[in-house]
């Protein structure tokens, strides 16, 4: 999926790039009990990185977009188990069902992220699946 | 962006199709998770017959226990119920009264015996009570009245009085008090019992000349509509009218009853 960018990204553009994957992947695995956690943490790192070049840019966006999916995923099953401990205190199949699914996709999301946070720190550019799309159509140069 | 769109259906798809797919399995079965009401109701259920026991002298003679049992169990047989689930308790109070708790506690109250004159009056009272407990009416109304989260918060040592009250004073709605008058006439149709004796019973104990004791018709308002009720139920009803009891073991029951 690697698609070279106009110019060589440098040393310390990689860098940055592969930072904002390990700050969400990071922010992730902080945040997963409160899942606000790990959007807000990744939107910080956005903001600081907003006047970046555009590699930097590019990939700061795509990981903001792959975690910002993720909470609200996460955020209901976060609501769904409070509501079960203050309030009917009844486990359904459909909860355990939901909490697997959403453990099954934090578990591709936190490898995808490994992934791009490895390739885009050798420079490399890559795009996630569904996420390259979106970022090449709102992250222009 | 036509691709995204098609990406994004993908994995909405994959999503749902996991969660449901992993829905048909039953992990609370397998996990063997108890389910929180059943816990709030069995904790609330001892809690409250703590309360009824430190009130009154729980009646321990097997003159009387053993043989409300075997009126229970006969009931129950016949109509397909675990009577095992059953929690009998017989207290020494001169109130004629029976109460349903949580988790199938069963209170008789030794009065309610005396006040019977026949064994199928106090056998109707009884059916009356299971169905309440096979109906669920006991959560149902606590939990409509005061809502599960305080249920549950008074399992853990909370006051039991507002639930003594909504339980044995202003009792169930109307529609649940008929809908376990008529279930009540179904279980005693099935086990070849007369059905009548209980709205006979309800009838004599709303008529004037009867002692302020008699709890289990206040708990229980409007008794002559209710019998009205029963009777009209079991008209054109092919009815036996049989007895559990011998005639010698109701008379020792009634007396057993009556010692105190
Ligand atoms: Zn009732």
């Amino acid at each position: 999926m690697s698609t070279p960018f106009p110019n060589e990204p440098g040393e310390h553009e990689a860098e940055r790039a592969s930072n904002s994957y390990l700050m969400s992947l990071v922010a992730h695995i902080v945040g997963l009990p409160l899942p606000i956690v790990n959007l807000v943490a990744t939107l910080i790192f956005f903001l600081g990185n907003r006047n970046g070049t555009y590699f930097t840019r590019w990939h700061c966006t795509q990981a903001l977009l792959s975690q910002a999916s993720l909470l609200f995923v996460n955020s209901y099953g976060f609501w769904w188990t409070i509501g079960i401990i203050f309030r009917d205190n009844t486990v359904t199949n459909e909860y355990i069902a939901y909490m697997i699914t959403v453990f099954l996709i934090n578990v591709a999301e936190v490898i995808a992220t490994m992934y791009a946070a490895i390739v885009t720190r050798k420079g490399k550019h890559v795009e996630l699946w569904f996420y390259g799309d979106i970022t090449n159509a709102i992250c222009k140069p | 962006m036509t691709r995204a769109f098609l990406q994004l259906a993908a994995m909405i798809a994959v999503f749902f199709g996991l969660w449901f797919g992993l829905s048909q399995i039953d992990w609370v079965g397998i996990l063997r998770i108890e389910s929180g009401k059943e816990a709030t109701e069995e904790k609330l259920g001892d809690l409250l017959w703590d309360t009824f026991k430190q009130q009154d002298e729980e009646l321990r003679s097997s003159e009387v226990t053993s043989r409300l049992d075997s009126l229970i169990q006969f009931v129950c047989k016949e109509n397909n119920i675990d009577a095992k689930e059953i929690k009998l308790h017989v207290l020494q109070n001169d109130d004629v009264n029976a109460v349903t708790l949580p988790d199938h506690h069963l209170v008789v109250y030794s009065g309610l015996i005396k006040a019977s004159d026949s064994e199928a009056e106090l056998v109707g009272v009884i059916c009356h009570e299971i169905a309440h407990m096979q109906k669920n009416h006991v959560m149902k109304k606590l939990v409509k009245e005061i809502g599960l989260s305080a249920l549950i918060g008074m399992t853990s040592g909370g006051n039991t009085g507002r639930i003594i009250k909504l339980i044995s004073s202003s009792a169930y709605d109307r529609e649940l008090e008929t809908e376990a008058d008529l279930t009540a006439a179904d279980y005693m149709l099935k086990a070849d019992l007369d059905p009548e004796a209980l709205a006979n019973f309800l009838y004599k104990l709303s008529s004037d000349d009867v002692p302020s004791q008699v709890y289990w018709v206040s708990t229980h308002p409007e008794s002559k509509e209710r019998a009205k009720a029963i009777i009209e139920y079991i008209e054109g009803k092919d009815i036996t009218k049989n007895q559990i009891l011998s005639a010698d073991s109701w008379k020792s029951l009634k007396a057993a009853a009556s010692e105190n």
